[in-house]
């Protein structure tokens, strides 16, 4: 087993340095890629979710005991996932766990999860059968297609735009979004023109900017993670091509305008965290994030965040015939993404943001909050 | 006018692979050795670049200070890292280069962060009409100007002047140029010197053209890099190449017409195993 990283955190409040020394710390586990290709996202991803183990134990921990974050590094891999997945609960024996990493490594490790009984959050990954490894495995953020539907929306709907090219990542990220948006796209009255699809290592698009440019579509959807869509939208503009890219939460990141600079204006996405947002629970999630880290918040951070209080809110609540599984399940929470509850299958239910980049920051767009059209799926 | 546009993409993306690959080809010619590593010296170079032209403004400086600083480590890798396994059979210096290669890339992420590097003002970034509707940006004009320039210039290099003559001895039969009197070990010197600052200026220019240097940067040039001296012929510099620009070209129009079965490094693999199918020693390799 390839660990390179096994920190175990604890954050003390200042107020529990006086309390009785025989409370219990309650450890749970957390999982993010820290280093390879993924490790910028393991990173926001690690910090949202510290900063909100800080938090609870600075407002008193779970019942008066000390909430402590197992992290290891999984390298967005299933090959480390596993055996980190068997290690937590045999060796660490952690009451829960949270995956902040992507949906390759989460769906790997929940099974192990739902064999041994120990409930399993995904805080950001999509794949949809995530939540199907059983009745243990809860996820905080939207599924693939939940997502690509609303793109689909937002595009046809609200935008008005109907000639579309799809420019789709290689991977179950990018596949489930391009599945619900094509699903949908027809309702809206959306013609797609063209689609080409890359692969995650890819960052010079020359021949799908050359093709697109031919194409002239009124809109491009494409998904991606920012380190992709950066170049992508950036050679896009310079190409001449000035159709609207619609995105989603893969470019969530300040790193995104980074990257693509100036191209990155007016780029619209899908994704869980409103910044304009004047919900008390999200403002603070922003202020406390950027104050810790000195990054500017994102969309992992925010997930990474929200399954952490969302697991403490059940840890509070569970005990007394209640098992922790089942206080997962009947979460009714405001976190820093919005207002969490859960589904039959353990999907969550609510509300998606849109965000457009406005003078190098991304700001609120509109909302997409219709329940039914978003539903996910319950079995 | 689409065709000549995936075309010129081609010849771009062949350009940089052309660059990089011709390093590998330079140091197996020599020493028999793959150098894996070789890539990281590309990622470096590309750092380098987006740090210098970030402080400076000064984009040719940048570049500049990639290659040669670059080429420095370059030798430091032959020094440190080959020279104590020349004894050995090659596959040892082979697993050294990959260790190096994988240690470089946390190397880059504990140094330079793990969100990578971005250009603030990134230069040439405009595109001009060069035809009626054919556009190309000012960056991609660069790459493939600048490949022309630095590779005839290596050539000239290598075909009349003193230090090509030894180069091309030492390659052909180390110990009778030895015994002319050439000092191999310069000769070395040179060729990690070279073969580097090529990979550290395509690093530089695809930080350009990606506007994004990040830790893993190298990881698909490692293997490309390897399969095109493959396909060229192992050693042979105009078949690295000529396979180079094959490459750019199919992977270009691959993307666009089976992208959707496979994506463009399986196109770039399913090309190599065809050609090695009917010419196992490679484009223009010896039998």
């Amino acid at each position: 087993m390839n660990i390179k990283k096994n920190m175990i955190a604890t954050f003390l409040g200042i107020g529990l340095l006086t309390s009785p020394s025989f409370a219990d710390n309650v450890r749970i586990g957390f999982h993010a890629p820290l280093t390879g290709f993924a490790a910028s996202d393991g990173k926001s991803a690690q910090n949202g979710a510290l900063l909100a183990v800080e938090q609870i134990n600075a407002a008193g921990g779970i019942k008066g005991d000390i909430l402590e974050l197992v992290i290891y590094d999984d390298q967005a891999s299933p090959k480390e996932s596993v055996p980190i997945a068997q290690r937590l609960v045999e060796k660490d024996k952690v009451v829960a766990t949270i995956s902040g990493s992507y949906s390759g490594a989460t769906r790997a490790a929940a099974g192990i999860f739902q064999e041994s009984g120990v409930p399993y959050i995904s805080a950001y990954a999509i794949h949809p059968d995530i939540t199907r490894a059983g009745d243990h495995v809860f996820r905080t953020s939207f599924v693939g297609e939940v997502q690509g539907r609303a793109g689909a929306k937002l595009i046809g709907e609200a935008l008005g735009l109907k000639r579309v090219v799809v420019i789709t990542l290689q991977n179950d990220f990018g596949k489930s979004l391009a599945a619900g948006f094509k699903e949908k796209a027809k309702e809206f009255g959306i013609e797609i023109v063209a689609e080409y699809e890359y692969s995650i290592k890819d960052r010079q698009f020359g021949p799908i900017v050359s093709k697109v440019r031919s194409d002239k579509p009124d809109a491009i959807y494409a998904s991606g993670y920012f380190f992709t869509a950066g170049p992508l939208v950036s050679q896009l503009r310079a190409a001449g091509i000035d159709a609207p890219v619609i995105g989603q939460e893969g470019y969530d990141s300040q790193k995104f305008i980074d990257i693509a600079g100036p191209a990155s204006e007016g780029v619209i996405i899908t994704t869980s965290l409103d910044r304009d947002s004047k919900v008390p629970e999200t403002m603070n999630f922003i202020a406390a994030f950027e104050k810790m880290s000195g990054q500017k918040s994102d969309m992992v951070a925010a997930s990474a965040h929200t399954a952490v209080h969302v697991l403490a809110n059940a840890l509070r609540t569970s005990g007394d015939g209640t098992s922790l599984r089942d206080a997962i399940a009947a979460t009714d929470l405001t976190a820093s993404t919005g207002h969490i509850s859960f589904n039959a299958l353990g999907e969550v239910g609510k509300a998606v943001q849109v965000q457009i980049v406005r003078d190098g920051n991304w700001h609120h767009h509109s909302v997409i909050d219709d329940a039914e059209f978003l539903a996910a799926p319950t079995e | 006018m689409i065709y000549l546009e995936l075309v010129v993409q081609g010849i771009v993306q062949g350009s940089i692979y052309a660059l990089i690959a011709l390093g590998l080809t330079l140091v197996y010619g020599l020493l028999r050795i793959l150098h894996v590593a070789h890539a990281a010296l590309f990622t470096l170079g590309g750092y380098i670049g987006v740090l210098v032209t970030n402080s400076t403004g000064n984009f040719p400086l940048a570049m500049l200070t990639a290659m040669i600083v670059v080429g420095f480590v370059g030798i430091a890798v032959y020094k440190l890292a080959y020279e104590p396994l020349l004894e050995k059979p090659p596959y040892i210096a082979l697993i050294a280069s990959i260790a190096l290669f994988i240690a470089s890339e946390e190397i880059f992420r504990i140094l330079f962060g793990p969100y990578g590097l971005s250009y603030t003002n990134p230069p040439l970034q405009l595109s001009f009409e060069l035809l009626p509707d054919f556009y190309l940006k000012q960056g991609e004009l660069l790459v493939i100007v600048g490949s022309i320039i630095m590779l005839t210039v290596l050539a000239l290099v290598s075909g009349k002047t003193r230090m090509g003559v030894s180069w091309r001895a030492t390659v052909t039969d180390p110990k009778m140029a030895q015994a002319f009197g050439i000092n191999i070990q310069h000769v070395r010197y040179w060729n990690f010197f070279v073969g580097s600052a090529l990979a550290a200026a395509a690093g530089v220019l695809v930080a350009l053209l990606n506007n994004l240097v990040e830790p893993t940067m190298g990881s698909v040039t490692s293997y490309k890099a390897l399969a095109i001296i493959v396909l060229g012929g192992l050693g042979s510099i105009r078949g690295t190449l000529i396979a180079s620009l094959a490459i750019g070209i199919i992977e270009s129009f691959g993307t666009i017409y089976i992208g959707h079965l496979m994506n463009r490094d399986a196109i770039a693999f399913a090309f190599l195993i065809v050609v090695l199918m009917f010419r196992p020693q490679g484009l223009l390799g010896a039998k």
